[in-house]
């Protein structure tokens, strides 16, 4: 049975709408991430869902009650906020004791559940302190030691990492997967980083203006993202995206660049797809992993010119300009290749994907 | 290894900062301006009547005495009796009006600082409009109000004008301080199981309790002082505050000059003290607002 | 579980569910809301919206010195005529004017060169800038009384001073004389508030980026540079509501005229606060003197736009 449900949400700030139409479910014990750039209405559809801000429409459902009218207190979930929020006036024992007091639980009971999360999380001996005489690191587990205090129907996290230095952020992302293993328990995270999302996620919502995008499995959202804005987003380097036309020539279908003319045969089944777009223009996309790099023209291969070269050790990232758009591509590090030199880029017919130039989403083959 | 040589290089002075001499020299003399005319009537505070009036003056007192202090300070005699009991009125005055204050800003400061109804910029508006008419302007009409309501000659007239018009700067400033605290507290309480009264309670007040004692040294600096209103409403000798009553009992024949200045100084220790020992609190109400960071 | 995964798929719905909100339906829904500001909102109707609206009412009226108000006669404009046209009117406008101005600017002034020669870190500052604060925080009726004492025309320091530096023959009379009672009171006024600005600028000079000032000094600019291109444009917002908030408590002081001088001699230290207390409350004239605050009120609506302006600097940004 889904723990949480949002189904048709609303919230609008005047003619601003910053979750628009949202609906989607969470699984008991499932890690849902909710990703996308800054502004796009992430935080606001948590505060929906905690009950911080009211409505505009729409119906939430946390365990088996509608909750749209029910105060914070009464919805059983509990929240690790971006800046932590923890009260600076209060010891880290009284800030992990402070929910358990609001349910009015007996004083051997509390310190008992408190002493058992401090040791969970290793800050046992931070207790009697203050908030801010803690490192950002030991801030976010006592924050997180204030969830886990409680045993909610869900625990709500808006970017609870991203106040963190790039490795604490690393190892503190495994460990938050572990406890959520250990609890088996229903998380929904909010993060403006698709890596992490990515990584931690056993579903991601991809948000965009207010309007969520694709709510599915990671490896589904990176292997078949529904839209242009999707498979941008996700993954890194980001897809690469050309717009071209669609020619056809009797049974044959291929791309022809508008500008420089050059044509790519596609497959039976991505001609098929071809064929659905709107008005003859589509964008192609293909992950940088999936591309071939030749120094001489090849078939199936479209003509380019080298930008910028960056080696990271392993592999060797470049950028190559084809058809006037950006083309990521990872490389060998033994290929040797110079900036503004001609090479030709060969796409894999399998593993390309082909988004409508108009709507922006995915083709189906008809 | 080489050597790092500066021995054989010329020296060069460090010129002399004139600004820095300047700034010094034009500290000293806003010292003196600033503490002459204080020390002046502590000095004179402690002569006699007749050391007083002399010319050339006595610069430091032939035969200090605090004969003046100790006429001030003791009931038994008719001058100490009204002095301590204007001194009394102007601190029952003042405390209630801070109380009375702070009850009623705290909650319209929060509002102003967390909700965002309609007519709230406007509300917020006439607030800070208020603090630019002065005293004088609402004195006519409000005489004939408290005569109406019957509240000439009591403090509760007093209390109720000083308590208006110190709302507007006591909303405004512990709205700044409302302002700077994170939103998600609030929040992160409400999910903890608190009410909203319940997070205001138990995580705002304890937190803006700086906004709160730097406000209430206002209004009550702001009520000891204050002058017109006192001297309007208030024509019973046993009603009157300290900037009221002080003059009476010095000025009936000739002016007593270091009777009134050792009034003066007893009337001031309260609010010195208050400051001096709350200064930080003072300053940072006195500078809230105007100096965004 | 069937709820569609595929939002983008079918339009944005916008606008659906909100109806077109109205005012009135916005208060209603935050009523609560008003509850905080309710008992604010009744004391300051009671003391400040009943009195505007009941100084406006008796400026069109002659009113009987008995101060029975059922008695009033409604005499239209009259009494503002009889304002505009007394020449103790102008007298008073001018040295309102220079008392204003002249106490703005001086102890702003003074503030600037108090904040920054206490900008630097030293030994006793913060003992200093309490010493400065005194005569802000003290009774404006105990400054009166002091200085009246140092200007006393026969045992004044400040006579007796002067005539054994020999600046003078003989002790000046500052207070009886009409050249130089306005100057007096000035200087009074200004020993009372200079701190208030020096500490509005102390706060502004700490808002100032030292990385700044070192920049400008690698870049080879020297003290007075420095001032004037880096420090000084940073307190540009400070200076403007320091001097705003001096001008408006200058143009409403009562208390030093009043009872250094009562306005005397000959109105020459009459300001419009102080004329118009004398009106009401010593010639019982409460008709003329309403009129008298109406006007004054429209002056500060002027100011007070700017004041408005200055002060909320900012507030709206903040999200
Ligand atoms: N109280 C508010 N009033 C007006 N607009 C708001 C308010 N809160 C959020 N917004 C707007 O709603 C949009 C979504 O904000 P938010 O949910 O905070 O985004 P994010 O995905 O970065 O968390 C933004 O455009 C933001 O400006
Ligand atoms: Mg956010």
């Amino acid at each position: 049975m889904a723990e949480v449900v949002l189904k048709d949400v609303m919230k609008n700030y005047g003619s601003l709408y910053a979750v628009n139409n949202v609906s989607f479910a969470v699984e008991h014990g499932e890690f849902v991430a909710l990703v996308g750039p800054s502004g796009c209405g992430k935080t606001t559809t948590l505060n929906l869902i905690a009950g911080l801000i009211p409505m505009s429409g729409g119906d939430i459902v946390i365990g088996d009650r509608v909750v749209n009218d029910l105060d914070p207190k009464d919805r059983d979930i509990a929240m690790v906020f971006q800046n932590y929020a923890l009260y600076p006036n209060k010891s880290v024992f009284k800030n992990l004791a402070f929910p358990l007091q609001m349910r009015k639980l007996p004083k051997a009971e509390i310190e008992a559940k408190v002493m058992a999360a401090a040791k969970v999380l290793d800050i046992s001996h931070l207790l009697e302190r203050r908030p801010r005489e803690l490192s950002g690191g030991q801030q976010q587990r006592v924050a997180l030691g204030r969830a886990l205090v409680r045993d909610p129907a869900a625990f709500l996290m808006d970017e609870p990492l991203s106040n963190l230095d790039a490795k604490l952020r690393v190892a503190m992302r495994s460990e938050l997967k572990r406890f959520h293993h250990n609890l088996n328990a229903t998380v929904i995270y909010v993060t403006h980083d698709q890596l992490e999302a990515v990584t931690m996620a056993d579903k991601m919502a991809v948000m965009h203006g207010g309007v969520l995008q694709q709510y599915d499995t990671p490896a589904n959202v990176f292997g078949n993202p529904v839209n242009t804005f999707v498979a941008s987003f996700v993954g890194s380097p980001a897809m690469s995206l050309i717009p071209l036309d669609v020619v056809s020539k009797g049974t044959e279908v291929a791309l022809r660049s508008p500008e420089e003319g050059w044509e790519l045969p596609l497959s039976p089944m991505n001609a098929r797809k071809a064929s659905a777009s709107s008005n003859g223009k589509l964008v192609l996309g293909a992950r940088h992993s999936t591309l071939k790099l030749h120094k001489s023209a090849a078939a199936g291969a479209a003509p380019g010119k080298v930008y910028t070269v960056e080696p990271t050790g392993d592999v060797t990232f470049a950028q190559i300009f084809v058809n006037g758009a950006v083309v990521n591509i990872s490389l060998d590090p033994t290929v040797a290749i110079e900036p503004d030199e001609a090479v030709w880029i060969e796409f894999d017919q399998d593993r390309m994907h082909l988004f409508d130039g108009e709507t922006t989403m995915a083709l189906k083959a008809a | 290894m080489a050597a790092i040589e500066t021995a054989q290089r010329p020296v060069v002075r460090k010129p002399i900062d004139w600004w820095r001499w300047a700034g010094r020299v034009f500290l000293t003399f806003l010292m003196l301006f600033t503490v002459l005319p204080m020390a002046w009537m502590i000095l004179t505070s402690v002569k006699s009547q007749f050391a007083a009036m002399q010319y050339p003056p006595q610069w430091w007192p032939s035969e200090p005495t605090l004969n003046n202090y100790f006429k001030l300070l003791d009931p038994t005699n008719r001058i100490g009796r009204e002095f301590l009991r204007y001194f009394w009125n102007s601190f029952y005055v003042s405390l209630l009006t801070t109380i009375l204050g702070v009850v009623v800003a705290v909650p319209a400061a929060y509002a102003f600082s967390r909700f965002r109804f309609p007519g709230r910029t406007f509300l917020f508006f006439s607030v800070l409009v208020r603090n630019m008419f002065p005293a004088v302007v609402f004195l006519m009409p409000l005489f004939l109000l408290m005569r109406w309501m019957g509240l000439v000659n009591t403090h509760g007239s007093l209390i109720l004008t000083y308590l208006t018009f110190g709302l507007p700067l006591s909303i405004w400033l512990l709205k700044g301080f409302y302002d700077n605290i994170p939103i998600q507290l609030e929040q992160a309480a409400r999910i903890d199981g608190a009410t909203r009264f319940q997070a205001f309670i138990l995580i705002v007040m304890p937190l803006s309790s700086p906004g709160i004692i730097a406000t209430s040294i206002f209004s009550f600096i702001g009520a000891w002082n204050e002058y017109v209103y006192a001297y309007t409403f208030l024509s019973r000798d046993d009603q009157m505050t300290l900037p009221v009553g002080i003059q009476r009992f010095f000025t009936e024949f000739a002016t007593d000059w270091p009777g009134l200045m050792s009034a003066t100084f007893l009337m001031s220790v309260p609010v010195v003290v208050l400051f001096l020992v709350l200064q930080k609190y003072f300053v940072r109400a006195l500078t809230e607002g105007a100096v965004k960071h | 579980m069937s709820i569609a995964t595929q939002q983008a798929a079918s339009p944005p719905a916008t606008g659906t569910v909100q109806k077109r909100s109205g005012f009135l339906s916005r208060i209603v829904a935050h009523r609560t809301d008003y509850l905080y500001v309710l008992p604010a909102l009744i004391v300051m109707l009671v003391v400040i919206a009943y009195p505007i609206y009941y100084t406006i009412e008796l400026s069109f009226f002659r009113t009987p010195p008995n101060l029975q108000m059922r008695d009033k006669v409604w005499t239209g404009i009259d009494n503002y005529v009889r304002v505009l046209s007394s020449p103790v009117f102008h007298e008073v406008t001018i040295q309102t004017i220079i008392w204003t101005l002249a106490s703005t600017v001086i102890s702003f002034l003074l503030g600037l060169g108090a904040a920054l020669s206490l900008h630097r870190e030293f030994v006793g500052r913060g003992l200093m800038r309490a010493l400065l604060l005194i005569p802000y925080v003290i009774s404006a009726v105990a400054a009166s009384y002091v200085w009246k004492w140092l200007y006393h025309s026969d045992f004044g320091v400040i006579g007796a001073i002067s005539v054994q530096l020999g600046i003078t023959a003989e002790p000046i009379n500052f207070l009886d004389n009409r050249q130089t009672v306005l100057a007096s009171l000035i200087v009074v006024n200004i020993w009372k508030e200079f701190s208030f600005a020096m500490v509005m600028l102390m706060a502004g000079l700490q808002t100032v980026p030292d990385q700044l000032l070192r920049a400008a000094q690698v870049d080879g600019a020297n003290t007075w540079n420095r001032f004037w291109h880096v420090t000084f444009p940073h307190l540009k917002g400070v200076s403007m509501v320091t001097v705003l908030l001096l001008m408006v408590a200058n143009f409403n002081s009562f208390i030093i005229p009043f009872v250094m001088t009562g306005g005397g001699p000959a109105d020459a230290s009459h300001i419009w606060i102080t004329h118009i207390y004398q009106l009401a409350f010593g010639r019982q004239q409460w008709g003329v003197a309403s009129a008298y605050a109406v006007i004054l009120f429209i002056v500060m609506m002027f100011l007070g736009y700017f004041y408005v302006k200055a002060l909320t600097r900012g507030d709206e940004a903040r999200a």
